[in-house]
């Protein structure tokens, strides 16, 4: 009843979440969203399963969705794991629920899952995953992109119909932050957002 | 707990007694079912959810630290989808616990140690998690390390029930750790370092401050014990190495609400090989203390002993042990010829009413009466009494507390009735004589002009309600108390020493000449036995001390006979609930020490008369007293009222000075 009480004051149940984090598209992000929600909002944190198994999923989570040294498929195994012994052996509700939600999230999307440890978002939410490139068949260089960037991950130079042999337009990958600002003037939609699974270099 | 209840556990019928928890049950049939927030004799909270189990008939796995045995029961402890669990949540704690089991002190002991072998779990299959959280080595007691703690919340709970509530958990999940207020060092956070939180911790958050390389648990060589500092007579388990105490637990039954031991009682074992501790006889020599020989020093006391004869006064404090409170009856009345014993006892008690002090099992009780007592940790007066109450509190038992003036313990209390103590008995009595209680006239008459008020009527319903009825009383009031136990329930006088009760029954009374008197105005020869809360030499000719270490008073005596600590001989004491206790033999006496039954045979056959050994029997025959509850009168013994902080204090005033607790004196003080 308390426990309710104060679930209220603070505002987030964890239905509240699930709705939030269905609003994303990409799996990942709506697991590493309502773990990260749950942990800071509803959980009580007084049983193992629950208060140290989060701990441990949001952190696999972020491993997945930035793409981190070493992730692989073993990382979506033990997410699984968590999600499994969460709603087995949690105390509450609140535990129990958030257990299933992982549960069946990476069990109805294992496959994009997966793409993502190969590093692929097919959503394009998980910006680690994506780039932002410039189609040059579309962009017409009015250099709107180069002056917003804050970062100055742009380069080119603004074309004149008097000038010739110019710059194209590009965006330096290591610069980009991938704010979106350039996204939102490009009068053309001449800016991208790619996503492709990465070869595996192996080192013979 | 007579009734047994038939349960399966893992395929075995097994006669469990009723009423307690799977976990407690399976223990009694030699089945461990993991756990690590669990405390026995507290709830089960189902925390760290190792204790799951699976019950025929029931759906999903129960904690067992908190389901009652029932009869029929069919329980299975390991399946596979429990030991996947547990495997599960050992596997996450481990990846945020260092892997360093090699060095750790704790090995060995540590139950995060002993289910990652069982569960063969050589490392935590998880990210590894490191917080870099600061250790708190602030204080010579306990050593708090977060980076080692595993969050099953021990020491927060056994914080809290026994009513200091220092520790207490910040953050959720991963994040949380237990801390004090503020995140003080326990020093500024109220804490009486009383270390209930070292003997419940599982890992190796909470350590004796010296423990590293002081050897661990399988080199140590254990041994129970009682602790005489004080009238608790807590029970202590020591751990020994190299014939040294490396360190001291709290003993007795586990989940008892007596298993507690505060500072003292824990930390003094410095000071039995510390700087004032007497290792050869003494004698006075040019006005200087020289060492010499036991046989010149005997020598030398003999003589006087001799020559005064009747005109020699004992003085005895009440915490030796029963075979040297007979050697010592003996050789007082057999050999020296005097009655003049005076044991500090008589400064605080009547003899008659420790031995009418009635035999009594705290665990049981449900209601407990608290008269003219005010223990407190914080004053360090009696702090287990003060602990035992608040966690019997804390277990449902009710609690009334009557008391001159208001105490601390009745923050906690259900009834606090604060005021003239004779006159609040009165009128309880009189509540209780409507509620059926049978007096003589006599009581009748007194207390029939009292009034009763709001308070008083709710004592009386609450007594008369209760099952278990313990009255705890101060020694000067227990002749008026007593009246309160007549309708039910059972009383005992809580004494200030750690054997009084023990003393007196061995035949320590006074028949001649009083402690008081002895110490006021002296006699011929003085003999001062034990830690006697006596600092100048009282009006003597001469004056032996015969103590473990050089008092102030030792410091002006005239021979100094080096006597064992309660660690350095066996013997029994009975506590004041009535019980014989046994102490062992810990480690060998330091120096040259003989405990004091030895001293008196020694001096004895000095003397010419031979002394028999004391025998069990000698001590079992001397505690065949019966004594019946009777009416009391209506008054407060003003004479044996004293101040027990003052008392306590003085007498281990030698023991404090001498090991670390003179850093709890210097840098919080005594009385916080």
């Amino acid at each position: 009843m308390n426990e309710d009480l104060l679930a209220q004051e603070k505002g987030k149940t964890v239905e509240d979440i699930r709705r939030e984090a269905d609003s994303k598209s990409c799996a990942v992000q709506k697991a590493l969203y309502f773990i990260s929600e749950f942990v800071s909002g509803p959980m009580c944190g007084k049983c193992f399963p629950c208060a140290l198994g989060t701990g441990e999923a949001k952190l696999r989570l972020l491993k997945i969705s930035q793409h981190l040294e070493g992730v692989s498929e073993k990382d979506i195994e033990v997410l699984k794991r968590i999600g499994q012994r969460m709603l087995e052996a949690s105390f509450c509700k609140k535990g129990k629920d958030t257990g299933k939600f992982l549960v069946d999230l990476i069990t109805n999307s294992e496959e994009e899952f997966k793409e993502h440890v190969q590093g692929k978002c097919r959503y394009k939410e998980c910006i680690s995953l994506i780039e932002y490139v410039i189609n040059p068949d579309l962009c017409i260089m009015c250099d709107k992109c180069r002056e917003v960037c804050k970062y100055n991950a742009i380069i080119g130079e603004k074309g004149l119909p008097y000038k010739r042999g110019y710059l194209p337009y590009e965006i330096v990958q290591k610069r980009c932050t991938k704010c979106g600002e350039c996204l939102k003037v490009c009068p053309t939609g001449a800016i991208e957002l790619v996503t492709h699974i990465i070869e595996e270099v192996v080192n013979k | 707990m007579d009734k047994v209840v038939k349960i399966t556990i893992d395929g075995k019928e097994v006669e469990v007694p009723a009423g307690l928890n799977l976990i407690d049950a399976a223990e009694t049939v030699g089945i461990h079912i993991p756990n690590l927030c669990y405390l026995k004799g507290m709830k089960g909270i189902g925390a760290c959810r190792l204790c799951l189990v699976e019950i025929e008939g029931l759906k999903a796995p129960v904690i067992a630290c908190n389901t009652k045995v029932k009869e029929g029961m069919i329980v299975h402890t390991k399946t596979e989808k429990v030991q996947e669990i547990r495997k599960f949540v050992i596997d996450l704690i481990l990846s945020m616990h260092p892997l360093d089991c090699m060095t750790c002190t704790k090995a060995g002991v540590c139950n995060l140690q002993r289910y990652a072998y069982e569960f063969e779990l050589k490392e935590s299959s998880f990210m590894r998690k490191k917080f870099g959280y600061p250790t708190d080595e602030a204080n010579p007691f306990i050593k708090r390390d977060p980076e080692y703690c595993i969050l099953c919340g021990r020491c927060v709970r056994i914080c809290k029930e026994q009513g200091t509530s220092v520790l207490d958990f910040m953050g959720r999940g991963i994040e949380s750790r237990v801390i004090t207020a503020n995140d003080n060092p326990l020093q500024e956070s109220g804490c009486t370092f009383c270390g209930s939180c070292l003997d419940v911790c599982p890992v190796n958050a909470l350590l004796e401050a010296d423990r590293w390389r002081k050897g661990r648990e399988w080199e140590y060589e254990k041994f129970d014990s009682v602790c005489l500092l004080c009238g608790n007579s807590c029970s202590v388990v020591v751990s020994t190495k190299d014939d040294r105490v490396q360190k001291i637990n709290s003993g007795g039954t586990p989940g008892s609400v007596e298993k507690y031991i505060c500072a003292y009682g824990r930390f003094w074992f410095d000071s039995i090989d510390g700087e004032s501790r007497v290792l050869r006889p003494m004698k006075r020599e040019n006005g200087r203390l020289i060492e010499t020989t036991w046989d010149d020093a005997l020598k030398v006391v003999a003589e006087r002993l001799k020559k005064a004869g009747k005109d020699t006064g004992f003085l005895v404090a009440g915490n030796i042990l029963n075979e040297d409170a007979i050697a010592l009856k003996r050789f007082a009345t057999d050999v020296v010829k005097t009655k003049n014993i005076g044991s500090s006892v008589s400064l605080y008690s009547d003899t008659d009413i420790l031995l009418r002090s009635q035999k009594v099992d705290i665990d049981k009780a449900d209601l407990i009466i608290l008269v003219g007592l005010n223990p407190s940790q914080w004053e360090r007066v009696l702090p287990a009494l003060d602990a035992m109450v608040r966690r019997k509190v804390n277990r449902n038992a009710r609690l009334i507390v009557i008391s001159e003036k208001e105490t601390k313990i009745g923050e906690v209390a259900s009834v606090n009735i604060v005021g003239n103590e004779i006159s609040i008995i009165k009128r309880i009595v009189k509540a209780l004589i409507r509620e059926g209680l049978k007096v003589s006239k006599k009581v009748e008459e007194e207390v029939k002009d009292v009034e009763i008020t709001e308070a008083i009527e709710k004592a009386a319903k609450m007594i008369k309600d209760s099952n278990e009825l313990v009255v705890l009383s101060s020694p000067a009031l227990f002749d008026a108390a007593s009246n309160i136990a007549l309708m039910k329930g059972n009383i005992v006088a809580v004494p200030i020493e750690g054997n009084a009760k023990g003393v007196v029954l061995m035949g320590i009374d006074s028949q001649g000449r009083s402690y008081k008197d002895l110490a006021l105005n002296g006699a011929k020869v003085i003999y001062a036995i034990g830690n006697i809360p006596l600092k100048t030499r009282p009006d003597t000719d001469f004056l032996v001390v015969q103590n473990s270490h050089l008092t102030e008073l030792a410091k002006e005596a005239d021979v100094v006979l080096p006597s064992t600590t309660f660690f350095e001989e066996a013997g029994t004491i009975v506590d004041y609930m009535g019980r014989v206790r046994y102490l062992s033999m810990v480690i060998q006496p330091c120096g040259e020490s003989k405990s004091h039954r030895d001293i008196f045979i020694n001096l004895a056959k000095i003397m010419g008369t031979n002394l028999k050994k004391i025998t069990e029997s000698d001590v079992k025959k001397a505690m065949n007293v019966k004594s019946k509850l009777i009416e009391g009168r209506f008054i407060k013994d003003e004479e044996h009222d004293v101040n027990l902080a003052e008392f306590i204090e003085s007498e281990n005033s030698t023991i404090i000075n001498n090991s670390r607790l003179l850093w709890l004196k210097e840098a919080i003080g005594l009385h916080v």
